[in-house]
């Protein structure tokens, strides 16, 4: 498969999607990698078995705030030096990019920049959603070191980070970050492409356009009847009326409960969708009398294990005391 | 007596309102297509001739003729609507110069990316992106590429009928765009400049569209503005503006993008005053939809996503609203009424425009309904009332809490300065709202500080 312009708005909707109602908004990462696609063609997404099993592949994306990305839009420069950067710290070039997370803005930001340098993108990312924590990748599960770890911005200031683990990291990047005046590119966790089935969400660029073309059913569709410090409330309308579903959220949709029942948690992707215009709802976005679908989307399996949940599950997120799950999310 | 105007696309509505703001007549005539001058001056006239005796004779009618100065009006409010026109219909925009600050961290996204081709094609003088540019904190700033403007200036002079400067985190210190705008006008003469600190938010792709079409419509704000004045000569003439407010004429030459989005916020306005709320949602119900939108303290909310004009995503202060065709079921408009309410029935619905009594209670889904008298003329109404107004937005850090008080008093203070610039009465102008709110996820604790200042019209 190639990302086209075609396929970009897909693929940028399913990105969206599986943010979870967090990762950033897509529309300026969206134009971004548009704009680079029509300038130097399509992307090639390649699955881990077409590379050469030592080739090196190279995670990226954005980390900061939204408040810095819609002023500090970027653009090729940064790439550029990123890919310089690791290809003098992992001493081979690099043959693929892969986004760090698929879901939100950074799925398109690897879009982008793969076009502008001229590489293939692996059909995998770090996490198969967003997440906020740089360490909350299948990578750091899987035992890959996530160093030496590379932050530049587009004038080529860097910072390399080195012999740390994912919670030292996520600590000097959120320290280099103030420097960086609040946004920095950064690559982490990069590994060889024989490492890439065991150890990333594999199929997740082939899943987002799936999901931009077609969603599975909604949880809920209804109104959002109240919104309260991370809690929305959604009344069903027309085939769910009566129901009443409570959604906890911070950064990211966290839970879906009704009836005190568990429909969905993350490390599962619940996504808000508005009705009217089919966009997706960051969980800052969402206010009273919208109408929405509520589509639960599951994670890869390996966010199921305990060491998975340990990373990313409820508990990571401070959800303590959720019910169990007793039905499955999706009706 | 205060007379205001709402040029509506079919038809145009006057009211005049005596000193305790009582209605003392409204008219309705038909507006004349691609001429809202023309429309503002058979208003007037058509209330000289209404039957209620609401001013002397001939008051109006000489009022139409240039020169002739006009007694016992104080002031006449007028609706345009036309900028938004002017842009949907390509009519009489500048060609713009479009300068870029921010050098490697302003190239993702071109300016004039996406936009409709023929608006592309009616508006572009020129395009580039020089260095310079800032971040949130002083120490992120890098200087301006003041040779690179100059080229920039040379290479459009001739062709650029306007100049728009963006520059990276401008609303955090627009002092680079305003060196980059003596620079331009060093090269190019005294040509209209936009500068985007002045209209807009953090978001520079939007707040660039939204300086780009300001830019635009400096012709087409001119050009209204001079024959207002001449058809009107001897009165006080004010214009409204997205945000309810009002703006002398000069103003509006000074600031075009400021009056889109104005006839939807005097309806709201209008609304407002004759039921007496500051709080409400209002269905305005035209000849072909109903504009569903809500009034807090007064003032229209504001769009906080996706507004847009003529195929551009834009940052200017609109009114928050739902359109709904006038056809469609009844269950959209219920819809949209809800959608606007800040929570389940919490507020009145008050319904006006000159299709509200074809629209039965029933069809808002709401149990408190108003349809005040006059309110087939609310926008006209709305701007006879409002007051001229002003705003300021600033970025800062503010480690130190206890200087937030320090900070929003200055930001008032150039709120309150902007309302005077824009034609309010300095001795009576004050700040009416004043707030912070916090930029999450930051590194430091940064907030962003607004304030809103109004005061009655100036005649000076």
């Amino acid at each position: 498969m190639d990302i086209d312009t075609e396929v970009l708005p897909a693929y940028a909707r399913g990105c969206a999607v599986l943010g979870s109602g967090g990762g950033g908004p897509v529309s300026i990462t969206r134009a971004a990698a548009r704009q680079a696609l029509e300038a130097h063609g399509p992307v090639r997404v390649v699955q881990p078995s077409d590379l050469d099993p030592d080739a090196l592949v190279m995670p990226c994306g954005n980390v900061g705030t939204s408040h810095v990305a819609v002023e500090r839009i970027g653009g090729v420069a940064e790439a550029s030096y990123l890919r310089d950067a690791v290809e003098k710290l992992h001493g081979s070039p690099v043959a693929a990019l892969m986004p760090s997370e698929i879901g939100g803005a950074n799925g398109c930001a690897a879009v982008a920049w793969a076009a502008c340098l001229g590489l293939p993108l692996v059909d995998a990312d770090g996490m198969g959603r967003a997440f906020p924590r740089m360490d909350q990748t299948v990578m750091e599960l899987r035992g890959i070191s996530p160093t030496p770890a590379v932050l530049c911005d587009e004038r080529g200031r860097t910072v390399v980070i080195d012999h740390v683990d994912g919670r030292w990291l996520e600590r000097l990047v959120r320290a280099s970050l103030e420097a960086f005046g609040g946004q920095a590119a950064s690559s982490e966790y990069a590994l060889r492409a024989r490492q890439v089935p065991g150890a990333t969400v594999v199929g997740s660029v082939t899943r987002a356009v799936e999901l931009g073309r077609r969603l599975p059913d909604p949880l809920i569709s209804g109104k959002v009847a109240a919104v309260e410090q991370g809690t929305t409330l959604v009344e069903g309308l027309g085939g769910d009326a009566g129901r009443l579903v409570r959604l906890e959220a911070h950064n990211e949709y966290l839970a879906a409960l009704e009836d005190g029942e568990l429909l969905a948690a993350v490390p599962d992707v619940i996504a808000v969708l508005d009705a009217r215009s089919g966009e997706t709802v960051q969980t800052d976005q969402v206010r009273y009398g919208m109408r929405v679908h509520v589509v639960p989307l599951p994670c890869d399996p390996v966010w199921h294990t305990p060491e998975g949940l340990r990373l990313a599950g409820p508990e990571a997120f401070g959800l303590t005391g959720l019910p169990v799950r007793t039905r499955e999310a999706g009706r | 007596m205060n007379v205001g105007v709402d040029v509506g696309p079919t038809n145009t509505d006057a009211a005049v309102l005596d000193e305790t703001g009582a209605v003392r007549a409204t008219v309705k005539v038909a507006s004349v297509p691609g001429d809202p001058v023309a429309g503002v001056v058979a208003a007037l006239g058509a209330l000289a001739a209404a039957p209620a005796p609401v001013a002397p004779p001939g008051t109006f009618a000489a009022l139409a003729t240039p020169g002739t100065a006009a007694t016992s009006i104080d002031r006449i409010s007028i609706g345009l609507r036309g900028a938004a026109r002017a842009v949907a219909e390509r009519d009489r925009l500048c060609r713009v110069a479009v300068l870029r600050i921010g050098g490697p961290a302003a190239q993702a996204v071109r300016p004039l990316y996406g936009w409709p081709a023929d608006l592309l094609e009616t508006v572009r003088a020129g395009t580039a992106i020089v260095d310079g540019g800032g971040g949130l904190s002083p120490e992120d700033w890098i200087p301006l590429d003041r040779d690179a403007v100059a080229r920039f200036a040379a290479r459009v002079a001739g062709r650029a009928e306007a100049v728009a400067i963006t520059g990276v985190f401008a609303p955090v210190d627009g002092a680079q765009e305003r060196e980059a705008a003596e620079i331009v006008r060093a090269e190019l003469g005294p040509l209209p400049v936009s500068l985007s600190a002045d209209l807009g938010t953090l978001g520079l792709i939007e707040r660039e569209n939204t300086t780009v079409l300001d830019a635009a419509l400096s012709r087409f704000a001119r050009d209204t503005a001079e024959r207002l004045a001449a058809a009107l000569a001897g009165a006080a003439v004010f214009v409204t503006r997205g945000d309810g407010t009002l703006m002398s004429l000069e103003y509006l030459a000074r600031h075009p993008g400021l009056s889109l989005g104005s006839g939807p916020a005097s309806a709201l306005r209008g609304a407002g005053v004759l039921a007496g709320l500051d709080d409400a949602v209002v269905a305005d119900v035209g000849a072909a939809r109903v504009r569903v939108g809500a009034l807090a303290g007064g003032f229209p909310e504001e769009a906080t996503r996706g507004a847009d004009v003529g195929g551009v995503p834009v940052g200017f202060r609109f009114p928050e609203l739902i359109r709904v065709a006038r056809d469609a079921d009844p269950g959209e408009l219920a819809e949209a009424v809800d959608r606007l309410q800040p929570g389940a029935d919490r507020l009145p619905l008050v319904v006006v425009g000159g299709g509200a009594p074809d629209v039965p209670d029933a069809f808002f889904g709401v149990p408190d309904v108003r349809r005040p008298e006059h309110g087939r003329a609310a926008g006209a109404i709305g701007a006879a009332t409002s007051p001229v107004g002003g705003q300021s937005e600033r970025i800062v850090r503010l480690d130190d809490r206890t200087r937030l008080p320090a900070e929003l008093e200055a930001v008032a203070e150039e709120a309150r300065a902007n309302a005077v610039r824009a034609g309010a009465d300095p001795r009576h102008t004050r700040a009416v709202e004043a707030g912070s709110s916090p930029l999450p996820y930051l590194p430091g604790s940064f907030i962003k500080l607004r304030a809103r200042a109004a005061g009655p019209p100036s005649r000076l």
